[in-house]
């Protein structure tokens, strides 16, 4: 939605959300979208923990947002 | 069955086949659904004035809608007689006001369910059980309505489990959920006169649900004792998601009953339950939900980095429902035993119900 306005964008989900992401991205006619994944889950992680998993990404992230 | 009752002949293995390529198209809720066929659909929008195209229910997110001709299909699908139709369209009247739905709650990891509550004349007309039994089985009206809006949730919105639906456990409800109100044996008007509809017309009021928690309480005869054993249930730490939470009490008729006779209305009941239903700090903190996020306004612990206080951090004792509104009262089930039960509902949280009346009955051309 927000690249459709022509901001670039990139989605980060856990792994337990793959399938549900994919199908909404199909369901919003972009079968082909590149979203970013970290382990499951996020709620239940210390600050250190999840800078750790962010840290994992951010070379994907910085990726497909230059794609864009 | 006894004897040998003259059946119509039908083709078994065509019958099977229909049924198995329903399965394999996945237009079911898991168990087998009616098949349909063009003059079927017609019998069911004979039963509205609205046109087929008319939009019930839109999900842009999901860039899908369904329209009365969708319901009708899912309608015939869930083994709903046509006459049940008005019903199914009111519900999803009822929804939409509701809100949630379009707000992707379908979806959810929370895993509710609608559950839908019909008053008025019509429950007599198809044969909604509001007696015995109310949230079990053996009655077609309850039964296939609920299952309507399930259907409707699979195949014209693709919420399938594990796809669009991220439910994490789900509830039975899902399958099925739809009450009537048992206003015959209720001391009370009716939960449709409560919120302003006469009591000739016949309503749907929509509230999404997770847990139906049963309340034991069969030799009390003190409404003071009573309505604590709710709040206790309205007041248990699982259900509490945001920093409070909403409830429908469903009471049984031998407990309005015993309320009525001391003297109490459901004011009376909302207003003691209102202020009853608390949970201790302490508790709260050793279950981690003494706080709030200053995000979501989720319940987390106060060590957690987003934590901010909650409403009342000075409080020993703290309210877990937002406001007297935000608890409901309907009088449901058999005549026959001290129990009800607690209808965990998605708010709510205060402000009036979804209701929606049933449209008029088209005039024949």
């Amino acid at each position: 939605m927000l690249e459709r306005a022509g901001v670039p964008t990139v989605s980060v989900c856990t792994d337990a959300f793959v399938v549900p992401a994919r199908a909404m991205a199909d369901v919003l006619g972009h079968p082909d979208f590149q979203f970013v994944t970290i382990p499951h889950p996020i709620a239940s992680l210390s600050p250190a923990e999840l800078d750790a998993n962010v840290r994992a990404v951010v070379g994907d992230v910085v990726r497909i947002l230059s794609q864009a | 069955m006894t004897g040998a009752p003259e059946l119509p002949v039908v083709e078994i293995d065509e019958v099977r086949r229909i049924m198995e390529d329903y399965f394999e198209r996945g237009w079911t809720d898991g168990l087998p659904v009616m098949p349909v066929t063009d003059s079927i659909l017609a019998e069911f929008l004979a039963q509205t004035s609205r046109p087929a195209d008319d939009l019930l229910l839109a999900m842009p997110h999901l860039s899908r809608a369904c329209t009365v001709r969708l319901a009708a299909i899912n309608a015939a699908m869930a083994g709903c007689r046509p006459e049940y139709f008005p019903v199914v369209l009111a519900a999803f009247s009822a929804l939409r006001a509701e809100g949630y739905v379009t707000r992707a709650i379908w979806q959810s990891t929370t895993g509710t369910a609608p559950m839908l509550l019909v008053n008025g004349p019509i429950r007599e007309q198809i044969g909604l059980n509001s007696a015995g039994n109310v949230f079990g089985s053996g009655f077609r009206a309850n039964a296939t309505i609920g299952r309507a809006i399930r259907l409707t949730a699979i195949n014209a919105f693709g919420l399938h489990p594990g796809e669009l639906d991220q439910a994490t456990q789900g509830t039975p409800a899902k399958y099925s959920a739809c009450i009537a109100e048992n206003e015959e044996q209720s001391p009370w008007p009716a939960f449709h006169v409560e919120h302003g509809f006469e009591a000739d017309v016949s309503t749907v009021t929509a509230m999404t649900i997770r847990s139906v928690a049963h309340i034991e309480a069969r030799h009390t005869t003190v409404p003071e004792q009573l309505a604590l054993d709710f709040a206790n249930t309205i007041s248990r730490i699982g259900a509490l998601i945001h920093e409070t939470t909403s409830a429908c009490i469903a009471l049984g008729p031998e407990h309005a009953a015993l309320l009525d006779r001391a003297g109490w209305g459901k004011d009376e009941l909302r207003r003691y339950v209102y202020e009853h239903a608390v949970v201790s700090r302490e508790l709260l903190v050793a279950t981690g939900k003494d706080a709030v996020s200053g995000k979501t306004r989720w319940r987390l612990s106060s060590a957690h980095s987003d934590a901010v206080p909650d409403s009342t951090p000075d409080a020993d004792e703290v309210r877990v429902v937002g406001s007297e509104q935000a608890i409901q009262i309907v009088v449901t089930g058999a005549h026959n035993a001290g129990v009800s039960a607690v209808i965990e509902t998605f708010g709510p949280r205060g402000g009036p119900p979804a209701i929606a009346a049933l449209d008029p009955a088209p005039t024949p051309s």
